[in-house]
């Protein structure tokens, strides 16, 4: 994965955070950047959704 | 002759209804800035994607839907019931711009797509203004109009989950354990649009409704990877299959044409074998919920016509509100007579998704809300001239209608209610008369200036 998918990953675990945070937070990378690390991170099928929509790092067997 | 999407943004133009923007601008921030426009917005200059420019926000008003129809704001519904009814098949010809560039194998990424994010609480980057076609063995072409989710740059997630004839193509195709090939074209004429959110009956091809709207075929060009057309002249093409996973992968919220922010839904994935574009492609940003409130007016209304005169009353004009998101509601004005205010109330009540109608007679202005008030309020007595109807067919998008109260594939029911605001009967006309300015005609403001 790129440092810029690793950082997300890391902050996904911290909390389930939505989609709109996620990009707040990376304001400063390039946004065709964010989109390829973001298709990294769901290409690995580790994302789960909450009951609000929100991303979070989910159990392999429930990730989507 | 066929208009591209390039002609109606021009007479937006033309028209005094476009807004050039110059300024870079990064499409995390496209969708604010479109919706502070109250014209139609052409981004000239997009941060990190050179190649592109973006245009949205294009018909957010009957006046701007009235350019896309090439006709008066007062026409709509009659210039889109009386061409829709008369299809003109499509033709295919060898090479169009939506070809000029190819883009298979490695050099497939959707991240060189400028998607934007659009609302609050959206799952991701969006397509929003697609023309999405697809074919089945026995029913033929079919063409609607599907949102698409950024998940890599090389799939996006669709919404499949409502009834329309490309779930029941794909359905068929998962029975058989396929995948369903599907083409997008973005960047398609305002008539395409109209055709593809048109529900027409399953062997119909929108394609033929859309060239009957133009006048003219509209020209298709073979798709590179996949056994499908596409209008030559869109901005650019998606290529590829809806997986044969099922409604697995989440996909949502996103805003929805019911103006609510809508829920994570489950959903087919689309993958992405082929891009092709024009050399200098224009991205078309649909804005969310407008553009398609706005486009799904005509269709309502043009229905509301029709079900009027089966109902042998003569309506004068039509509106289908884009508060009621185009679908829910429809306001008409008629030549009437004795009975035909609620006789027209039980018409347009038939129609799809309607559950608030209001007739007025021909005297009243539907367009503006004090005149609609006005008649609503002297015309009107509550325990006479309202109609409701129980227990009809319903959306799930409608929170009133309760529909998490069902069991799972459970369909909710709603109720309708007419208003009859023309003038009853057996109330003598000439107690209605307006005032009127005396000498209104006679002099001019601006000559006393
Ligand atoms: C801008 C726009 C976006 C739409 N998005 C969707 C969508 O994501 N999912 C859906 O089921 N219908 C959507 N619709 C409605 C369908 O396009 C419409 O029901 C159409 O008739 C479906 O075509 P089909 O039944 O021929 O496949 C949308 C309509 C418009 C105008």
């Amino acid at each position: 994965m790129s440092p810029l998918a690793k950082r997300i990953v890391a902050e996904l675990e911290q909390s389930p955070r939505q989609f709109h945070d996620v990009v707040e937070d990376h304001m400063d990378v390039p946004w065709p950047d964010f989109l390829k690390a973001w298709g990294e991170i769901r290409a690995a099928c580790i994302l789960g959704r909450d009951d609000d929509g929100a991303y979070m790092i989910a159990p392999a067997d429930t990730a989507v | 002759m066929k208009k591209s999407f390039r002609d109606f943004v021009q007479a937006l133009d033309d028209g005094g209804e476009l807004l050039r923007v110059n300024k870079p601008v990064d499409m995390r921030r496209a969708s604010a800035l479109m919706s502070q426009s109250d014209k139609a917005v052409m981004f000239e200059n997009i941060a990190d994607y050179p190649d592109w420019r973006v245009a949205g926000a294009l018909i957010t008003s009957r006046a701007r839907l009235a350019i896309a129809l090439d006709c008066g704001a007062g026409e709509i519904a009659a210039r889109f019931e009386e061409r829709a009814a008369r299809p003109i098949d499509p033709v295919i010809v060898d090479d169009g711009p939506c070809q000029e560039v190819v883009l298979q194998g490695d050099d497939v990424d959707l991240s060189a797509l400028p998607f934007p994010i659009m609302h609050l609480f959206d799952g991701g980057p969006y397509l929003s203004g697609t023309f999405v076609v697809s074919k089945d063995p026995e029913y033929g072409r079919n063409s609607g109009s599907y949102r698409m989710m950024y998940r890599t740059p090389r799939e996006t997630g669709i919404d499949l989950v409502s009834p329309s004839d490309m779930r029941f193509y794909y359905q068929r195709a998962l029975d058989q354990g396929k995948p369903l090939e599907i083409a997008v074209a973005v960047g398609v004429h305002p008539y395409e649009m109209l055709a593809a959110s048109y529900k027409a009956p399953i062997r119909t091809d929108e394609l033929s409704i859309a060239g009957g709207l133009h006048g003219a075929p509209v020209p298709l060009v073979k798709c590179k990877t996949v056994d499908l057309e596409v209008p030559a002249d869109a901005e650019f093409v998606l290529e590829g299959e809806l997986l044969p996973i099922g409604w697995t992968a989440d996909e949502g919220p996103f805003g929805e044409f019911s103006q609510i922010s809508g829920d994570v839904k489950w959903n087919p994935v689309f993958r992405v074998k082929c891009i092709t574009r024009r050399r200098d492609p224009i991205f078309y940003q649909l804005q969310m919920p407008w553009e398609n409130d706005w486009l799904a007016a005509p269709v309502t209304e043009a229905a509301g016509l029709q079900a009027l005169r089966i109902a042998s009353v003569e309506p004068v004009d039509i509106r289908a509100p884009v508060g009621s998101c185009g679908y829910w509601s429809l306001i008409a004005s008629i030549k009437k007579r004795p009975g035909e205010g609620k006789n027209a109330l039980l018409a347009l009540l038939s129609v799809a998704e309607v559950k608030l109608a209001i007739v007025t007679d021909d005297d009243i202005d539907i367009h503006d809300p004090d005149d609609l008030d006005w008649a609503m309020t002297f015309r009107v007595q509550a325990d006479q001239d309202l109609i409701v109807v129980s227990g009809a067919r319903a959306k799930h998008i409608d929170p009133s209608v309760k529909s998490w109260e069902l069991g799972k594939g459970g369909l909710p029911t709603t109720a309708k209610l007419g208003i009859d605001a023309t003038i009853p009967e057996g109330v003598p006309k000439q107690l209605y008369r307006r005032i009127r300015t005396y000498a209104a005609d006679d002099v001019r403001l601006e000559d006393f200036l």
